[in-house]
């Protein structure tokens, strides 16, 4: 591990003394990553997770290294048509947290800032448009964008085309959920379909749309099914692992290779033993460098994070026969698009199925969609007799978020949850004070 | 009465219906309902809105799906105010004939929903009349002998118009959502969809598709102006990324003004405006009157920090008389009233003496025995320039603020920013660690160089970097490596700073915080280039403030 560190090392101070000029190395470094996922797994981690890391280092690198093999996108962006041009879609988040492994978020971010870009911006997309910005990383023919989740998409993604030259579609996801929403939709991504097909050269084929949308459906209703398993059993995962099933359910879905993996999984947890800790529902991104938050969440046997709404953000059965209608239905129907009482409900539904003892809201520095409805979800968890902690910081940028800060507020509310063993009213009162104190 | 915010709400559309519309201006002077009700970091408009209608008699509130921010204070109207007509009106980010159709569409819907709720009815033909009625709004236009100043980014409340008027600047154009007119279509074969198509029609704001035909228009009406403030609100990253861009390209002056709804930032929302219009029109202002000297003639420069009050005695041939240095107390009138005694007595002269003062600083206006007052952003401009005339950059770290000036061979500001948001990266930042590794701000600096470890502080609030000095020096780390990472954490903010005025050499530090001797270093390493100091780095600003004060009495 030495010599990873002093590569990681290396690499960074390479970019940030002549960003450019170091690219070569920091792709050698993701490839020479994959095979150590492959070959040295990580220890002290369940077979599932390792194999997600390796297929999420695979992915990254291989497509990285074929620079006419994947678009930019957001990780809402429609993998599956693009997937139907043999093409892959890399996520700006995604490839910020990549760029993190060689400690490089805080040049990129101070580097976008210090062109003017807003410093309360969320920081993966601060991370991807100093990485870009700032020539360290190459861009690629195209890019693809939705309106979901977030203002910044359409700017990072218009500011680049500006700035670099990248073309992008755009795709503008209403808000409400009704017909004309959906029809609206529809047509875009119908259009998005015509436009790779002219980009590519290359017939578009619906009956692969098809087929990924069945393969959608079953890996969906697999992972829930894993999910349920996963909180009855000791599974153990790391923070990290949470973000690369994330990436895997908006990038890789529709695979066969992603749903062989999940049934693998299933399968795999039956050999682990039962899981009696507390069952944690995870809310939003996972800072996964943070070192209190893995030291109760990694591996851990009394605490496990069991799923989280990142990962599940759409649950109902697609309809392979209109694939085009069942993507917009998809897409206006993920909890992250209308009102945050839909996201609530949602939220309250996978609660309701997994039976977690808590809940925790991350509030990503500069996410505003996400932080700004916190209060509203802790209300709707209260409802339903499930406490909620809500932690601030910054899922990639390590100095926004505080380690004393999370840790207090962390071990005060685990405290809570094991004291609530002893009886009601005290959980009643803690959950008071709770209350107060975050 | 109705409230509502966007450009994009169909205001006419309930006018016609007899219904008072308001566009919700919020004039706060805190977030406390806000604070309870949603999470700290979300727009402050969006909270100042919040506020509003808590306070306000609206019946409800019309809100469209402008951003991130606005989508949650929806959420949360509703959940307060459920008996109110709070509607989220999803507004299409594309202005093609799909848009258009979606946005005529959800605007029927909207009417049917209002209708409901408040028993009154539409009458589309009543609707019809009523738009061809409207007069187009109040249009801006260059002014001649003004200097002329276009507003573009966010909406802008009237705040700044205020500012820019009392100085006599003209407002050529304001590009915000809340500066101009409606455009409005009155189609009578089709009148709601002619309705939807001008509304959505209207200059896009960045959260339309095709916000890049911005350029083009910003492009046009920039050429007539003087210069260009860029706004943009607390919290709203979106407009950054247009000023980030534009000013690669734009040629023109530009001051890009974050602004937060609150009346608390008046003061310093008013030091960059003047500066700027001060930096656009150096040669403009004249002096009334003049006092006479007695043989030789002499003028003050009076700066009033935060933390020390620092006046300079300048005679006519530019040659310091006489300076002094007072710790500011709680009235800074008070201390500008000793530092006058104290540095007349060292020059040996009366107040009669002076024929022209200048004050600067925070507390420039509160010095009643100045005869005018410039900003400290241009006064520091002049007196680096005086002390060394190869200056172009210029890094002052004061008590409450740190700046960074870029100057003109003449020692003309063309070009600053400034950091008074929070306290990280400025002198009362190293106060705070100071005290908290019990040694005296001197030596902070000093026990810096002696530093053998480096230790990183990566917290970038000055808060939580307090506590993690704390849990460093539970962790028993030397005090000297831990005041070199905290040096090197001030230089860091700082080198963003210089980074963002270009950095073009020669540099210089001025502010007590130039006497930091690790800071200094670790500026220098930093920015790989060393900084000029001069002997009195307190004093620059009250130098460019008598600078200022001769070359006024000159030009008489």
């Amino acid at each position: 591990m030495w010599l990873a560190d002093k590569y990681i090392d290396h690499v960074k101070e390479q970019t940030a003394a002549h960003p450019g000029e170091s690219w070569d190395q920091m792709l050698l470094g993701f490839k020479l990553n994959k095979l150590r996922t492959k070959l040295l797994p990580k220890k002290g981690i369940s077979k599932g997770y390792q194999k997600l890391e390796a297929m999420m280092m695979s992915f990254v690198a291989d497509s990285l290294g074929r620079p006419d093999s994947y678009v930019w996108g957001n990780i809402f962006s429609p993998c599956e048509i693009i997937g139907c041009f043999g093409l892959s879609t890399l996520s700006i988040e995604c490839l910020s947290c990549y760029f993190s492994g060689y400690h490089l978020e805080d040049f990129f971010i101070d580097y976008a800032q210090n062109t003017g870009i807003a410093p309360t911006l969320c920081s993966y997309h601060k991370t991807f448009v100093g990485a870009i910005d700032s020539g360290a990383v190459p861009v690629p023919e195209y890019a693809v964008t939705t309106s979901l989740s977030c203002d910044g998409n359409l700017n990072t993604f218009r500011y680049l085309e500006k700035k670099k030259g990248v073309p992008f579609t755009f795709l503008d996801v209403p808000y409400r959920d009704d017909e004309p929403s959906v029809d609206y939709l529809v047509e875009q991504l119908k259009e998005f379909a015509a436009e790779l097909e002219r980009r590519c050269g290359k017939a578009f084929d619906e009956e692969k749309l098809r087929e990924a949308i069945r393969i959608e459906n079953e890996t969906r209703r697999e992972l829930m099914r894993f999910f349920r398993l996963q909180s009855e059993r000791y599974y153990p995962g790391e923070l990290i692992s949470h973000l690369y099933m994330m990436m895997g359910m908006h990038l890789l879905i529709g695979t066969q290779e992603f749903l062989d993996l999940i049934r693998f999984m299933i399968k795999d947890i039956e050999n682990y033993p039962k899981f009696d800790g507390k069952k944690i529902l995870w809310i939003h991104l996972l800072p996964f460098y943070q070192e209190t938050l893995q030291s109760y969440f990694n591996s851990n046997r009394k605490y496990q994070i069991i799923a989280s709404d990142i990962i599940m953000d759409s649950m109902e059965e697609m309809d392979a026969a209109k694939p085009f209608h069942a993507l917009a239905k998809k897409i206006i129907r993920n909890l992250y698009n209308g009102s945050y009482s839909h996201k609530a409900e949602m939220v309250g539904h996978l609660a309701d199925t997994l039976r977690p003892d808590a809940v925790i809201q991350f509030c990503h520095w500069g996410c505003k969609q996400s932080s700004g409805g916190s209060l509203l979800l802790k209300e709707k968890m209260q409802d339903m007799g499930i406490p909620m902690l809500i932690l601030d910081g910054d899922g990639i940028d390590r100095r926004n978020s505080h380690d004393g800060q999370i840790k207090t507020r962390l071990e005060a509310f685990l405290e809570m949850l094991e004291s609530g063993e002893d009886g009601e009213t005290e959980k009643e009162e803690a959950a008071h004070r709770e209350q107060k104190i975050c | 009465m109705l409230g509502y915010i966007c450009k994009y709400a169909p205001v006419e559309v309930f006018e016609a219906m007899g219904v008072q519309m308001e566009r919700i201006e919020p004039d706060v002077t805190n977030f406390n309902q806000a604070e309870i009700r949603m999470h700290p970091n979300i727009c402050s408009f969006a909270k100042g809105v919040l506020e509003a209608v808590m306070d306000g008699a609206y019946e409800g509130v019309i809100l469209t799906t402008c951003c991130d921010s606005i989508r949650r204070l929806y959420d949360v109207l509703r959940e307060e105010f459920p008996d109110k007509f709070i509607y989220m009106l999803d507004t299409p980010r594309i202005t093609k004939d799909a848009g258009i159709t979606l946005y005529e569409q959800r605007i029927r819907a909207m009417i049917r929903e209002y209708e409901e709720f408040s028993g009154k009815s539409f009458d589309e033909e009543k609707f019809c009349g009523y738009l061809k009625e409207i007069e187009e709004g109040q249009q801006y236009a260059v002014k001649e002998n003004a200097v002329n100043i276009g507003i573009i980014g966010a909406r802008a409340n009237d705040s700044i118009k205020k500012i820019l008027a009392e100085r006599g600047a003209n407002i050529a154009f304001d590009l915000t959502c809340t500066g101009l007119g409606r455009k409005i279509l009155a189609d009578e074969k089709n009148v709601m969809a002619g309705y939807a198509r001008g509304l959505l029609s209207q200059f896009p704001c960045m959260r339309m598709e095709q916000a890049a035909n911005r350029d083009e228009l910003i492009r046009r009406c920039a050429g007539s102006v003087d210069g260009i403030i860029y706004h943009t609100v607390q919290f709203c990253d979106n407009y950054a990324y247009e000023y980030a861009w534009l000013k690669d390209w734009l040629d023109r002056p530009m001051l890009l003004l974050e602004t937060d709804y609150t009346r608390q930032s008046g003061g310093q929302v008013r030091t960059r405006i003047e500066a700027f219009l001060e930096a656009l029109t150096p040669e403009t202002r004249r002096p009334d009157i003049q006092r006479k000297g007695d043989g030789t003639m002499y003028v003050m420069g009076i700066d009033s920090g935060s933390t020390s009050t620092n006046a300079v005695i300048m005679d006519q041939d530019r040659k310091i008389k006489a300076f002094s240095v007072v710790r500011t107390g709680a009235k800074s009138g008070v201390s500008a009233d000793r530092v006058l005694h104290e540095v007349l007595e060292k020059a040996g002269l009366a107040r009669e003496d002076i024929s022209w003062i200048v004050s600067t600083g925070y507390g420039r206006v509160s010095i009643e025995f100045a005869d005018e007052n410039v900003t400290e952003i241009s006064c520091h401009g002049k007196g680096a320039h005086y002390f060394n005339p190869k200056i172009r950059t210029i890094l002052d770290i004061g008590g409450q603020d740190s700046k960074a000036i870029r100057l003109n061979e003449n020692g003309e500001v063309k070009d600053f920013v400034m950091n008074d948001k929070c306290a990280a990266g400025t002198g009362r930042f190293l106060e705070m660690i100071a005290r908290t590794l019990e040694v005296s701000l001197d030596e902070l600096g000093a026990i810096a160089l002696t530093s053998k470890e480096k230790i990183e502080i990566t917290s970038m609030c000055s808060v939580f970097a307090e506590s993690e000095v704390i849990s460093l020096i539970a962790s028993n780390k030397e005090k000297a490596d831990i005041a070199d990472g905290v040096c090197h954490a001030i230089a860091n903010k700082a080198s963003g700073l210089l980074r963002r005025v270009g950095l073009e050499p020669d540099f210089m530090m001025t502010g007590g915080v130039a006497k930091n001797p690790g800071v200094v270093r670790a500026v220098e390493e930093k920015i790989g280039a060393k900084l000029y100091i001069c002997n009195e780095p307190e004093i620059v600003g009250a130098t460019g403030a008598a600078v200022y004060a001769l070359e006024k009495y000159r030009s008489r």
